[in-house]
Parts: C-alpha cells; sequence; structure tokens
C-alpha cells in the first residue's frame, strides 16, 4: 500500500490536525523566544527571579517592596522566564525489521505530526535515519520548513528498508550539543547492549522511547499449523510447528522482551511507549502528557 | 543385497536430493527479529523429518525410474535331504489298478496311487532337490532338479494324462542320471524308479548305465508295483527255459540293479499300503546332511521404491495442507 502526499494532504491520513502536546519538564537553553520553559529572562509571564536594576535595565518592572526591602537599597527589577524554543528531532531505525507490516507508514505519519507540531510550536525539527551508518541522504537539519519534512516522507516512502540499525548509536553525533527533545522511533530489535550504547550516547538530550512493535509479531499467530518465517535482516530462515503452547511461549518471550526493554529505557531515566496497535496520536499524547505529571 | 538398476544413468538424478537442503518448499513470511522466536525442538525435528521426507521421495522416484531391482543370487544352505529323480513308469498298464483290472470306483489306479503318495512324499522333502522324469517308449524330460516342490507337484499331477505304449527303461534311467551332471555331489543321489513292469536292457545301454551309476554315485531305488499274478522282482523261473530277460525282465532287471555296485533297494508293492510303506521307507533312510545353493531369483524393487515415494509424497502434502497462509 502505497500512500501519496496528495492523500496525507487530504487528510486520508489525518496527521496534519493532530498535534503532539509535548512538554518540557526542564528549561530550553536556547535564547530563542518560543514555546517551552526556558532558562533565559525575558517577555513572559512567569517570575523568575528579582535583579538589580543595572543588570535589567527594565524600569517599568521595578519591584518597589523587594526594593525597600533591600538592605543595600538598590532598585530591585522583576524579571520573568522568557518561553523558549527547543530542538526537535526524530531519531528513526530505518533497519528492514521495520519495514514489517505499517511500521514504515507509522514512522511516516508520525514523522509528519511530530514535524507539524514543532513548527505549531514554534520549534525546529530535524530528522535523522539511521540504517547501518547513518547516510547524509536521510539526514534533516532542524529547522523549519514543512517542504522538506514533505519532501523527505516522499523519499522514505518509497524506500524498501534493508539493512541494520547498528548506526543508531552514531546518531548522537549529528544532534546540536545543547538539550534537545528527540523522539528515539525503532521497534528496538537488536541486542540490548547496542540499546544501551544508543541510550547512553543520547544522555545529554531529553529522549522520548517509541518502541514501534506489531501484533502480527507475536500475539496473531495461528494455534496450529506449520509457519515458516524468514529474518528481515540477516534472512535466516526457520519454520515451525505452531501449537498452543509454542505460541504461548513465543508471547511470553516477548512480554520478557517487553520487560527487559523498558528495565534498559528506566536505567537510562526514559519511559517507552510501546505501540503496539495502528498508531494513534492520542496515544502518543497521553504518553507524553503522563511524563509530566 | 546385491542392488543392481537397468538405466545407470538416470541416477544422476539423485544429485536432486540435494534441493530439500537448500528449499523448504513453504513460503517464509517475513519477521522482524527471529532471535525472538524461542528455539523450539519439535519443531526442528519436525523440520528435519520433513526435509528428509522430501529427501527420499526424490531418491525413491529416482531410483524407481532406475529401475532398482535385486540381482538373481544364490544362498549356500545345509539341510537334510537328498536329490532325487522321480523316475516314472508311463506305460499304459500303470493307468491298471493293482488287480491289474480298468479302475472302477472302489479302487484306484496304480498311477494314481503313485501320485497320490509321490505328491504326499514330495510335501515332506522341504530340502530336497527334486526332478521328475518319465518314460514309455522314449524318455521324457518333465522337470529338472529344483528346490521349487509347487513344481514337482504340478509335474507329478501331470501324469494324470492317459499314458503311452512302451516300456523303454533304460532310456528312463539315462535320463534320470543325466539329472545329476553339473550336480554337486552333497548328500545323497537317489533315483527313485516307480514302475509296473520292466523291460530288457541291452547289452550297450547296460555297459553305459553302469558307467554312469557308478560315476554319479547314485543310489536307486525301485518301486515295483505289481500286478496280481504277474511275475514280481524275486520270482524264480519255474521252468529253466524262462530263465532270460525276454521272459522275465524284472528278475533280470533286479539281477542287474543289484550287480550295478551302488547301493540299490527295490520295493515290491502289491497294494497301495504296501506302496506307501516303501515310501516311507525311503522318505526315513535318505535323510543326509546335504549341502546346497538356494537360488532367489532377481526382484523388481522399483515398484516399493514407487510406493515408498507416494506414501512420502502423501505425508508431504498433508504438511503442506497443514502449512499456515497469511
Amino acid at each position: 500500500m502505497a500512500i501519496s502526499l496528495n492523500d496525507i494532504k487530504q487528510e486520508k491520513y489525518p496527521p496534519m490536525t493532530e498535534t503532539l502536546h509535548y512538554r518540557l519538564p526542564w528549561q530550553s537553553s536556547s535564547v530563542y523566544p518560543g514555546a517551552h520553559p526556558g532558562q533565559m529572562v525575558g517577555a513572559g509571564q512567569l517570575f523568575k527571579r528579582h535583579e538589580p536594576l543595572i543588570a535589567s535595565p527594565d524600569p517599568r518592572r521595578i519591584d518597589l517592596r523587594a526594593s525597600v526591602l533591600d538592605p543595600f537599597s538598590g532598585y530591585r527589577v522583576r524579571v520573568y522566564q522568557q518561553q523558549s524554543v527547543v530542538n526537535v528531532y526524530l531519531l528513526a531505525d530505518l533497519s528492514a525489521s521495520m519495514g514489517y507490516a505499517d511500521k514504515q507508514q507509522t514512522l511516516i505519519r508520525f514523522l509528519l505530526t511530530a514535524a507539524n507540531s514543532a513548527f505549531d510550536y514554534g520549534d525546529k525539527f530535524g530528522f535523522i535515519g539511521c540504517t547501518e551508518r547513518i547516510e547524509h541522504c536521510r539526514l534533516l537539519p532542524a529547522g523549519q520548513h514543512l517542504g522538506r519534512v514533505t519532501a523527505l516522507a516522499k523519499q522514505l516512502q518509497g524506500l524498501t528498508f534493508t539493512d541494520s540499525a547498528n548506526g543508531l548509536k552514531n546518531a548522537s553525533a549529528f544532534l546540536p550539543a545543547e538539550r534537545s527533545l528527540v523522539f528515539l522511533l525503532s521497534d528496538c530489535h537488536f541486542p540490548l547492549a547496542q540499546l544501551r550504547a544508543v541510550l547512553g550516547s543520547l544522555q545529554g538530550h531529553d529522549l522520548i522511547p517509541l518502541v514501534l512493535w506489531n501484533q502480527d509479531e507475536y500475539a496473531a499467530l495461528p494455534n496450529w499449523g506449520l509457519i515458516s518465517f524468514q529474518d528481515m535482516e540477516n534472512h535466516e530462515s526457520r519454520t515451525l510447528f505452531m501449537r498452543p503452547a509454542l505460541r504461548q511461549k513465543i508471547m511470553a518471550t516477548y512480554r520478557q522482551r517487553q520487560r527487559e526493554l523498558k528495565n534498559s529505557f528506566r536505567a537510562f531515566g526514559t519511559e517507552p511507549l510501546f505501540i503496539t496497535e495502528p498508531y494513534s496520536t492520542q496515544t502518543v499524547n497521553r504518553h507524553l502528557q503522563q511524563r509530566l505529571a | 543385497m546385491n542392488l543392481a538398476v537397468d538405466t545407470p544413468w538416470v541416477l544422476s538424478g539423485l544429485l536432486l536430493t540435494l534441493l530439500p537442503l537448500f528449499n523448504s518448499g513453504m513460503r517464509a513470511g517475513p519477521a522482524p527479529w527471529l532471535s525472538l522466536i524461542p528455539a523450539d525442538t519439535l519443531s526442528v525435528f519436525i523440520v528435519c523429518c520433513l526435509r528428509l521426507c522430501a529427501i527420499a521421495a526424490i531418491a525413491g522416484l529416482v531410483l524407481g525410474m532406475a529401475g532398482l531391482h535385486r540381482t538373481e543370487q544364490s544362498r549356500e544352505r545345509i539341510g537334510h535331504g537328498a536329490h532325487i529323480v522321480l523316475l516314472l513308469d508311463r506305460s499304459s498298464s500303470m493307468d491298471n489298478s493293482f488287480a491289474g483290472r480298468a479302475p472302477n470306483g472302489s479302487d484306484e489306479s496304480k498311477a494314481t496311487a503313485a501320485r497320490r503318495l509321490l505328491t504326499d512324499f514330495v510335501g515332506h522333502r522341504q530340502t530336497d532337490l527334486i526332478g521328475v522324469a518319465e518314460y514309455s517308449t522314449s524318455p521324457l524330460f518333465v522337470m529338472p532338479l529344483t528346490e521349487n516342490k509347487n513344481a514337482v507337484q504340478a509335474a507329478i499331477a501331470a501324469t494324470a494324462t492317459p499314458a503311452l505304449g512302451f516300456t523303454h527303461v533304460s532310456k528312463g534311467l539315462g535320463m534320470a542320471i543325466s539329472f545329476f551332471e553339473q550336480q554337486p555331489v552333497t548328500g545323497s543321489r537317489i533315483v527313485l524308479l516307480v514302475s509296473d513292469g520292466a523291460a530288457a536292457i541291452d547289452h550297450d545301454s547296460e555297459l553305459k548305465l553302469r558307467e554312469w551309476f557308478r560315476k554319479q554315485q547314485v543310489r536307486l531305488y525301485w518301486i515295483f508295483l505289481r500286478t496280481a499274478n504277474s511275475p514280481g522282482i524275486f520270482d524264480q523261473p519255474e521252468d529253466s527255459r524262462d530263465d532270460n530277460a525276454q521272459a522275465m525282465p524284472e528278475l533280470y532287471l533286479h539281477k542287474f540293479f543289484s550287480g550295478l555296485g551302488s547301493p540299490y533297494q527295490a520295493y515290491e508293492a502289491e497294494s497301495p499300503d504296501a506302496l506307501k510303506q516303501a515310501i516311507a521307507d525311503i522318505n526315513r533312510l535318505e535323510n543326509l546332511p546335504m549341502h546346497y545353493v538356494e537360488h532367489i531369483p532377481k526382484q523388481d524393487v522399483s515398484a516399493a521404491c514407487y510406493g515408498v515415494a507416494a506414501l512420502l509424497l502423501l505425508i508431504l502434502l498433508g504438511a503442506k495442507f497443514c502449512e499456515v497462509k497469511r
């Protein structure tokens, strides 16, 4: 199934209207005004601190009461926290396993949704697509051009994913030094050690891991019958004689894997969202809101 | 197990048996990460079995097409028994009863009695090689020495056809002895002559028979089916003028046999019971250890190959039906 950009624009796929309500539980260090709590002081609503008039020469903000109470008899000025922008990155796993079922479509939908949301907030949006290594054609530096995002989406649409996801651990080199918001979209079908390496390299950023799994991988297996599988990445194949016990065993393995992934993510201070059902922005939003609470 | 094939070049098709090693014959669905699917011994076992089935099915078809067969074989065996040639008299007098009349409902003919008892005799002698020869005007070659008892019994049954005229015993004996040529000397060799009369043997034949009996080490049993009121083997002539081979051929034949130098035993049977007794006697006596070679004919195995291949293909077809279609 191929979706065209026209389909996306005609809202067959609704990401254009949906917004990710991402809020930051930390303060952005960016100097540019935006929509998120920042470290800068300036035009804002939230009182931050008092400063001497000389440091913040804005007589409109002189706080008389604080000035009277100042033992050094200086003028105290109220300064407010400036809402700042934040760089939003989508770090996407483009390995072969991400071509399974509707994962590619989910990836593209999330890309467009996240980009639109970022632009709605006035933030910059960047994309890093990782396969075996990081290719420059799958790289979108942080910017505010929807056209480039849709062009990238179109490019991803026609792409057949083939490689592994080894490039993920090099992705931090393409992120800015300042703390950014990074969505990690992957199915995490690689060894936990690799995952830990990736998470370690991304510790300087605010990471929101989204784990894409599909019900067909494990839950939608038949109870009885012979079934043959071929690994999408290393092309190894295996035939299984399905029976209820084996099906339970596979599901238990996936549950165990989910626990292990959660533990790994939590060890690095992030809570992953497992997307096992068809993608919906509301699910992601709920997760983002829980994260703030 | 000497296996051979008719068309050896077809065996090159055996290379196809490697095919199942490379292709499972199943449509493989994509799996994102196979390491997450736990190892399953039963599945591995079933897959191995199916692969073996496929290999064996292909091999079976190829071997069937190549015409696999077992070559003719001979197996050496050791048993108790003898090489026996039944030499049957086919003179027309054999169709009379022991009383010398044409058989009616109550009594059977000499030939019938001989047939019945000899059939039993053959049935008891499982490990013997038995041949059948007949004689009347001239010797009749019926059945060479064989271990196939059914064939021998059928040959004996075939004597039920009406008999012929004369009694030419010397040629019959010559033929019976010729059966032993090119046969290994093992166990005992017996010519069982069943007749109801005798004939004079000319001088040349006498010499030859003497030589052959000596060379082939053949024992001779003569069951003389004596008709009532006819001269017997052991009857001495009352009149010295009758003391010649033409007048008393039975006596002179007996004398000739006695003087052959090889073991000889004569039985004079005047009734079916006496005949039975004589045959039982021989049955008991001739049980020397015998070394013989059993021949097993060429056996075609290709049908079995096709059968096995068909069975395996059925199994594979069943497995194909069990395949999950997604």
